[in-house]
């Protein structure tokens, strides 16, 4: 239990998905220009994160991993090679039906969540974290813990970024660097203060 | 001498008006003016308020409340640099050590932040605000004594450009400039900004160790007494409260801050619901950490909780940088959570980041990042208790 709070906070805050890995930055900077988009999309994140994280690691166990095949009398076989682009598909895959059952179960969360929801099949973040959990050797709880800590900390930069940006609509900004370049700079300085945490071993 | 200066800046004016063959300096022209005689324009749009407490005069209030620290900062460097050059530690021969270690970072501080301001205001014609007065006066109150002026340029520079001027300027920057600029040197020259050896000018000696009482704390055994530890080493709760120990140069004295946050206070230029609830977050988080420790956990968890007020520079920073009220939520309730949140920060970092002794500065630049959605959601919760379609 306390290592699973250990993973939680430490996904969270210390190795935060996004300003300490810098990883799903392309929807974090589009979209934080509202703050009410920002925090549908990072429900979205922290929702897909918990769901693909423990269904890419049932494929790594028993499909990729060196051994893995052992069930179906195959304990020779490394599908290792194939981890990047089985992953990507079950990604892919995972949005598609997360994004068929929404609809079908609440149509108000489906038309909430929009064009976002798809988009997040490309979210490197997503990704990212599958392919620490492989290289952690997290077990399955661990893995589910950590899907969710890691979508809650993008959760988290995202929201902030977002009010961040509602601040800076009062700021005087130098022609060249409205819009993306000055959220390209306030990411840095987030992640300056975010490195309050660094060094932290849980 | 008055009528003079008058006479000198009417004579001049016309150059820096509109048609003016240096009109683009106009921002550099008023701000030297105004440092002389109050300006006569007055906000030109409604709604304003007729009040005698404009920019300049509330950071002139600010500067004012700076100064006690700044001066014993002066005398308390100069006596531990003297006292590790073995020289006479009596009081005049050690202010005038502590200036000469204060005033060329000061002038470098000054100098090239307003390089940087003056810069900014030309190009993209915009005043030079008072602002940086205070900026530039607390920046080098929180670096080590003995910090290569170059290094500090270089950490002034990226306060004021990245911490302030891309944002356009004093009153929209996002994050505090003075702690921004302290964080980047802190980040890209660890080796001149933590240790032992950096607290005191000159160096930590066999007679004077550099030790703070932070670095005691962080590095106590599980299981000893931190108290007992820092009494053996001359850094007792009286001494840490009179700030007569080794450190940044204007954090160690909590007493003066105290004084500086009585005139912040009283004068309403700070907000004292950000110090109290510091204060508060700080005493909560210790004394929780107090009833959680045990012989086997670190040892500074058993740390009573008001050592670390008068530790480390948590005084200075939740008196003059927390309360800044650029980067400080403007909402009340907002304001409590964000005072508290630093000073809970700040133990957890001390107690449990092995990486970094002293948490307060990025406990609040970590807090300035969250204090506009701090405000969003007070500002939420007070438009759903409204009743709705009156």
């Amino acid at each position: 239990m306390e290592n699973l709070m250990g993973i939680f906070l430490n996904s969270v805050f210390v190795g935060n998905i996004l300003l300490a890995y810098f990883l799903g930055m392309c929807s974090f900077v589009a979209v934080s220009g509202n703050l009410k988009t920002a925090t549908g999309l990072g429900f979205a994140v922290i929702f897909v994160l918990a769901i693909t994280t423990p269904v890419n690691w049932f494929i790594h166990h028993y499909l990729l991993a060196p051994g893995a095949l052992a069930w179906a009398g195959l304990p020779d076989v490394d599908l290792n090679f194939l981890r990047f682009i089985t992953f990507i598909a079950s990604i892919a895959a995972m949005v598609q039906i997360v994004e068929m059952v929404i609809e079908r179960i609440s149509q108000a969360l489906y038309t909430a969540l929009g064009v976002f929801l798809p988009l997040i099949a490309v979210n490197c973040a997503i990704l990212g974290t599958s392919l620490f959990m492989v290289e952690r050797n997290y077990n399955f709880s661990e893995s589910l813990v950590f899907g969710l800590g890691s979508g809650t900390g993008w959760f988290l930069a995202i929201v902030a970024m977002a009010s961040l940006r509602q601040k800076l609509r009062y700021a005087d900004l130098p022609y060249g660097l409205e819009g993306y370049g000055i959220t390209m700079i306030v990411t840095g300085l987030m992640a300056m203060g975010f490195m309050i945490f660094s060094g932290i071993a849980l | 001498m008055q009528r003079w200066i008058r006479n000198f800046f009417d004579t001049h004016r016309p150059k820096f008006e509109k048609e003016g063959r240096f009109h683009r300096y106009h921002g550099l022209f008023e701000a030297f003016e105004t440092i002389f005689f109050l300006p006569d324009s007055t906000t030109s749009q409604s709604p304003h308020i007729r009040d005698s407490l404009d920019l300049k005069r509330f950071m002139s209030i600010v500067i004012l409340a700076i100064v006690p620290v700044a001066l014993f900062g002066i005398y308390n460097t100069g006596f531990y640099a003297c006292l590790a050059a073995g020289k006479s530690t009596a009081f005049l021969p050690s202010f005038m050590q502590g200036l000469l270690i204060f005033i060329p970072l000061l002038v470098v501080s000054y100098g090239v932040g307003f390089f940087w301001e003056a810069l900014f205001a030309v190009r993209r014609g915009h005043g030079i605000s008072e602002g940086f007065l205070v900026s530039g006066l607390l920046y080098p109150l929180i670096l080590p004594p003995d910090l290569p002026l170059w290094q500090a340029a270089i950490g002034i520079s990226f306060g004021v450009v990245i911490g302030k001027e891309i944002f356009g300027g004093t009153g929209r920057n996002l994050l505090n400039p003075a702690l921004t600029a302290r964080a980047f040197v802190f980040f890209a020259y660890p080796g001149q900004m933590s240790g032992d050896a950096v607290w005191i000018s000159g160096g930590a000696t066999d007679a004077v160790s550099g030790a703070t009482a932070l670095a005691i704390s962080a590095q106590a055994e599980p299981g000893s007494q931190i108290p007992a530890m820092l009494d053996q080493a001359g850094l007792g709760l009286f001494e840490l409260f009179v700030g007569r120990t080794p450190g940044s140069i204007g954090e160690t004295s909590a007493l003066l801050c105290l004084v500086g946050a009585l005139i912040l206070i009283i004068t309403g230029v700070a907000n004292w619901r950000i110090m109290v609830g510091g204060v508060l977050g700080v005493l909560g988080t210790g004394m929780l950490l107090n009833q959680l420790a045990t012989g086997s956990l670190a040892a500074a968890m058993g740390l009573p909780a008001y050592y670390h007020l008068v530790m480390g520079g948590f005084a200075f920073g939740i008196v003059f940088m927390a309360t800044d009220p650029v980067t400080a939520p403007g909402t009340d309730a907002a304001r409590w959570l964000y005072g508290f949140l630093i000073g809970a920060l700040t133990v957890l970092i001390r107690v449990f980041n092995p990486a970094y002794p002293e948490g307060t500065m990025l406990a609040i630049l970590f807090m300035n990042l969250f204090a506009p959605l701090l405000d969003h959601f007070v500002i939420q919760i007070r438009l759903r208790k409204r009743i709705s379609h009156v």
